[in-house]
């Protein structure tokens, strides 16, 4: 190999001594590269010329190719390569999306079953408050009204027609003086007989006393005129007593919920 | 001049014919125009020391293109070819730099 060929690399430490070049040398060398760039046919500048359009030639090439190379211009490893990246990406997103799948599917069946859960606990908010008298009630329904002229009717009887209602179906009861203070009438109501009247959970009623029942309006009339019954009890106390069915019956008394004290709602299922 | 001339031209016919690149070729053009770049900077620096010599020139140019494909082949052989690409790449750049340098000192003296 001649020492033509300087692109082995090793050879850059003449810097040194170019340096420090005289006039002589700078000048010689002026000439060297004036006449290797002055066009001349020979046969080295038309080879070097040859071999350099070659050069750019491919290079244009290759540029263009790859700009607008795809996967074309790949190796088969790296092809490889990409394939396995896709597919191990198209795992995680597919595990990805079945996770959301299924949490969406938990939080929308979880919502529909919260809100008919939720729906039930109204319901059954609205039939606890009419038994335990803290909603206002309507319906069809009695008014009994009982004028105790002689002063015989006592908390028995009162308690005896309550519980007939109660037997015949009655879903909310109140008893009044008919002028008067009203009791909404629940599971806890005691009657306490008072001079002169009755004192219902703590409210003092006095004659004429009436009760307002919302159930099945003849059941109810039947079951305080049956023989031996609540009305033939107020008959021989002599006392006037008065059945009306009604189509609707308002029972607007309330009254506040009780808050157990001790009582707490046992979880089902809770061995304790 | 003439050289000049000719990778302009040569550029110009490469960007206008807008040639597919064979696939066989694919994967050593881009290793062969880094060698033949690294022949052609060999080349101006021997010209500017003034040993410049067309046979010289035109074997490191041919060899320079062979033993790059020949090496990325063999690399794509052994299931090592990306690396061994770099690899090249890494060399040849270093020779251009240093024949840059060469080049620049006789040029601009610096």
């Amino acid at each position: 190999m001649t020492p033509a060929d300087r692109s082995d690399g090793a050879t850059s430490d003449s810097s040194v001594a170019n340096d420090r070049l005289t006039d002589d040398d700078t000048a010689r060398r002026r000439a060297r590269l004036r006449s290797a760039l002055k066009p001349r046919a020979t046969r080295a500048q038309l080879v070097a010329a040859l071999l350099c359009a070659v050069l750019g030639f491919a290079a244009a090439v290759q540029v263009r190719a790859n700009q607008d190379a795809g996967l074309t211009g790949l190796r088969q490893t790296d092809l490889v390569r990409i394939l396995d990246d896709v597919s191990e990406r198209g795992g995680r997103l597919q595990a990805e999306a079945r996770a959301l799948q299924e949490t969406r599917d938990r939080v929308t069946g979880g919502s529909t079953g919260t809100l008919a859960a939720l729906e039930e606990a109204r319901e059954r908010t609205r039939v606890l408050g009419i038994l335990a008298g803290t909603l206002a009630a309507r319906g069809p329904g009695v008014e009994l009204t009982i004028s105790d002229v002689e002063g015989q009717v006592g908390a028995d009887v009162l308690l005896d027609a309550l519980q007939e209602l109660r037997d015949a179906g009655a879903e909310a009861i109140e008893l009044s003086t008919v002028t008067g203070p009203a009791v909404r009438v629940v599971a806890s109501t005691s009657l306490v007989d008072v001079e002169g009247g009755v004192e219902v959970d703590g409210t003092r009623l006095v004659s004429p006393y009436r009760f307002r029942v919302i159930g099945e309006s003849r059941t109810l009339a039947a079951a305080l005129d049956i023989p031996g019954g609540v009305l033939d009890v107020l008959r021989q106390r002599e006392a006037q007593a008065v059945v009306t069915q009604r189509p609707s019956v308002l029972i607007s008394s309330l009254r506040a919920a009780p808050s157990p004290r001790y009582a707490r709602p046992a979880v089902e299922g809770d061995g304790q | 001049m003439i050289a000049a001339i000719g990778l302009v031209l040569g550029i110009v016919a490469g960007l206008f014919l807008e040639p597919t690149v064979p696939t066989w070729l694919q994967p050593y053009l881009p290793i062969a125009v880094v060698a033949a770049l690294d022949a052609v900077f060999g080349g101006l620096r021997a010209l500017l020391d003034g040993i410049f010599d067309d046979r010289v020139f035109v074997v490191s140019f041919v060899a320079n293109v062979l033993v790059a494909a020949v090496i990325v082949y063999l690399g794509d052989q052994l299931g090592v070819g990306s690396q061994l690409s770099t690899g090249v790449v890494v060399v040849l750049g270093i020779r251009i730099f240093a024949n840059a340098a060469a080049i620049r000192r006789h040029l601009f003296s610096a």
